[in-house]
Formats: C-alpha cells, sequence, structure tokens
C-alpha cells in the first residue's frame, strides 16, 4: 500500500462500510464496481472528468448503482468521487478490500473468469488455495471475456493460471 | 699585313706607270717649241754666217723653211712621255702626295683597317665565343632535355608502377568487397529466408491459433465453461505447494 492518500481513502470507506455493519456486501459491490471502471475507460474518464458539473457525475453514479448496490456502496463510491479522486477508486477499492480481508485475518485471491462462479465454486477453490498455499483466501471474481475459459488466480504476486488463453498462448508459442 | 701594305704602295706605282703610259701628246710642245724653232733659226744664221736678213728673206721666199721649222719643231706630242716640266711637276706633286699619303694616309688608313681588322677579329671572336656560348648552351640544353627525358621516362615508369599498383589494389578491394558482397547477400538471403519461413509460421499459426480460438470460443458454454472452473479447482486443490 504505497500511496498514503490511496491507503487513507481505503481505511475510511472500510471504517464507513464496518460502521454500517456490511462491511463484505459493501466491499464485494465497490470490488464490482471498480472492476467495471478499470474494464470501461469511458466510465471512468466520465467520472474522473472535472469539467463536468458533479450533479452529473454523481447522477451517473446513481443510474448505475442504485438499484443495483446498497446505499452505503452508492455513498461512498459518491464520496470519492466527489472528492475529485474517481481515478484513483479502483486503487482505493482494493486497497479497501485488502484491508476488509486483513481485519477478518484472510487474503484476497483476485480471480479472473469469462464467466462468473457460484458460490460454491468459489468456496471449494478457496479451499482448494487454502490446501496448496496455506492461506485462507477470500475469493474476489473478476469477469474478464479475455480469459475465454477456466481461471487465472492472483493472491499478492502468485498466480496460478489455468485459462484457455494461457493454453492458446503456449500453443502460440509452440509454433515458433 | 705586310703584303696589304705592298700592295697598298704598290697601287700609286702602278698609277703612275698607266699615267706615263697612256698620257697624252698635248704636252709634247709648249716652250720646246719655242727652243726649238730658235735653234732651227740659229742653225739658219749659223748656215748664212750671222746674216739675219738673208735668213728672214729666205723664210719669206722660201716658205717651205717655215714648214720645215714646224715640221721639225712643232711635231706631235708623245703620246707616252709627258712634257718634262709635267714630269717635274707631276712627279713632286706625287711625291708631296706620296708623303703625304705615306706620314699621314697610310697610317691612318692603316689604323682604320688595323681598327677594322680589329673589330672584325672581335666580332670574329664576339661570334666564336657566341658559338661557343650557343654550344654550350646547346649542351647544356641538351644536358636538360636529356635529364628531362630521363625523369619523364622515370616519372612514367613510376606512374605505371603506382597505377599497377593502384590497379592491383583496387582489383583486390574489388574482390575482397564483391566476396563480401556475395556473403552478406548470402547471408541476407539465407535471414530473409529464415525470416520468411518464421512470418510464414507465425502466420500459419496466428491463422490456426485464431480458427482454434474461434472454435474454443464457439464451444466455450456455460457447461464447459463450469466444466473447466471445476477442473482449475481440482487441479488446484491437487498440486503440491
Amino acid at each position: 500500500m504505497a500511496d498514503p492518500r490511496v491507503a487513507g481513502y481505503a481505511e475510511a470507506l472500510f471504517a464507513v462500510a464496518a460502521a454500517e455493519g456490511d462491511s463484505s456486501v459493501v466491499e464485494d459491490e465497490l470490488f464490482r464496481f471498480a472492476q467495471a471502471l478499470r474494464s470501461d475507460d469511458d466510465l471512468g474518464s466520465t467520472l474522473a472528468d472535472t469539467g463536468l458539473p458533479l450533479a452529473r457525475r454523481l447522477q451517473v453514479i446513481d443510474d448505475l448503482l442504485g438499484s443495483r448496490a446498497s446505499a452505503v456502496t452508492t455513498a461512498l463510491v459518491s464520496m470519492v468521487v466527489g472528492a475529485g479522486r474517481a481515478a484513483e477508486l479502483p486503487a482505493i477499492v482494493d486497497a479497501m478490500v485488502e484491508r476488509g480481508a486483513a481485519s477478518r485475518n484472510k487474503t484476497v485471491a483476485t480471480v479472473r473468469s469469462a464467466v462468473d462462479l457460484t458460490a460454491d465454486q468459489s468456496e471449494r477453490l478457496a479451499a482448494a488455495i487454502n490446501t496448496r498455499t496455506g492461506r485462507d483466501v477470500e475469493v474476489r471474481v473478476v469477469i474478464d471475456p479475455s480469459v475465454l475459459g477456466g481461471v487465472v488466480t492472483e493472491i499478492g504476486d502468485d498466480i496460478i493460471d489455468g485459462s484457455v488463453r494461457r493454453r492458446l498462448n503456449q500453443l502460440r508459442e509452440s509454433f515458433r | 699585313m705586310s703584303n696589304r701594305r705592298n700592295r697598298l704602295l704598290a697601287a700609286p706605282l702602278l698609277a703612275l706607270l698607266a699615267l706615263l703610259a697612256f698620257a697624252g701628246p698635248a704636252s709634247a710642245s709648249g716652250e720646246s717649241v719655242g727652243s726649238c724653232i730658235a735653234e732651227k733659226l740659229e742653225e739658219l744664221i749659223e748656215e748664212s754666217h750671222g746674216d739675219l736678213d738673208e735668213v728672214l728673206h729666205e723664210l719669206h721666199v722660201d716658205t717651205s723653211i717655215g714648214d720645215h721649222f714646224e715640221k721639225k719643231c712643232i711635231e706631235a706630242p708623245s703620246p707616252i712621255l709627258p712634257e718634262t716640266n709635267e714630269i717635274v711637276w707631276g712627279g713632286s706633286a706625287f711625291l708631296i702626295l706620296f708623303v703625304l699619303m705615306v706620314k699621314k694616309g697610310f697610317p691612318a688608313v692603316r689604323g682604320a683597317m688595323d681598327a677594322r681588322a680589329e673589330k672584325i677579329r672581335s666580332d670574329l671572336d664576339a661570334a666564336e665565343q657566341a658559338r661557343v656560348d650557343a654550344q654550350s648552351v646547346q649542351s647544356d640544353y641538351e644536358a636538360r632535355l636529356a635529364d628531362a627525358k630521363t625523369e619523364a621516362s622515370r616519372l612514367i615508369d613510376e606512374g605505371r608502377a603506382d597505377a599497377d599498383q593502384v590497379r592491383t589494389g583496387l582489383i583486390a578491394q574489388a574482390e575482397v568487397d564483391a566476396a563480401g558482397i556475395r556473403e552478406r547477400a548470402a547471408s541476407e538471403s539465407a535471414a530473409a529466408t529464415a525470416q520468411a519461413i518464421s512470418d510464414l509460421r507465425a502466420e500459419v499459426a496466428g491463422i490456426a491459433l485464431g480458427a482454434a480460438e474461434r472454435v474454443v470460443h464457439a464451444s466455450l458454454d456455460a457447461e464447459v465453461q463450469g466444466r473447466l472452473i471445476d477442473a482449475y479447482i481440482d487441479e488446484v486443490a491437487g498440486t503440491d505447494g
């Protein structure tokens, strides 16, 4: 957690979510919104555009999260965007998720898959990772169509790549 | 010089002899006619025993005596010898002229001749010196020409040798360059071939992988995705740390 500002915002978000009593749901909703920001450049640039009126940007947030996320999540995202830190929101959310997992003595395992994992798959994957690495993890799924199939798991600096994309890349390398 | 002087002295003598030889008879009579007539009259007077009147009478009566006097005394002058007084005057004038010539003229002429001869000699010497100088210059020129020819020949030989050396060097360099070009061309050809093969292989791989990706993508329905995820979970669980 290199940037003190990001760490500060992450700590604040975690504190608010914990205060509201449902931090796990808030973390999950914030994580998914952060992934949406990463994958949608137009959305990121719109929220970070200080030339747009704040009300317009907040309206965009409300349109995206109002009916799909909790009020706390919407309020936290609006707070960060209103503070002019929309560009740092994905990093803040990552740090907040890490902070939440750490509060529960767990590590975040970012899982990228072309399709969402079922709850059962998430639990089994967490157990499998625990079996392999000895670390208790919380699985955060990122929908990434470029994976094509299978799963890519990132735990800190460790990567376990079981994607179809990797196999296709291996096949491409074998042709060279 | 002595011959020339003798000839110069002989010239007036020859002129004198020519004058004596071809002198006219005009000067043969003159005062000698009077004396001759006087002598003849004296002879007539003596023959007449001193009777002058008789003599005059005979002369008056016998005109042939006068004619006789004229024939005896008034005769044609000598075609060769002038009259004595002319000889004396002429000889005197000649001697005076001769002396003047000997004393003044001849030395002057001789001086002029000597000066002329000296000038001619000087001119001849100068001409000889000029000839010698010219010969020297010619010799020097010929020597220089020979040196120049030798130098030119040497330069030509050196130039030819240099040209041969340069030509040899250029040929060697050209051969080296040609070998390098051939080598590079072969290397580039091999590299191009390898690159073409690599590109072709990559192209084929890309086409094949694209086709494979499309096939895989089309076949990855929800069920297959679920199986892949399950297989991945099993793989992670079954893999030793």
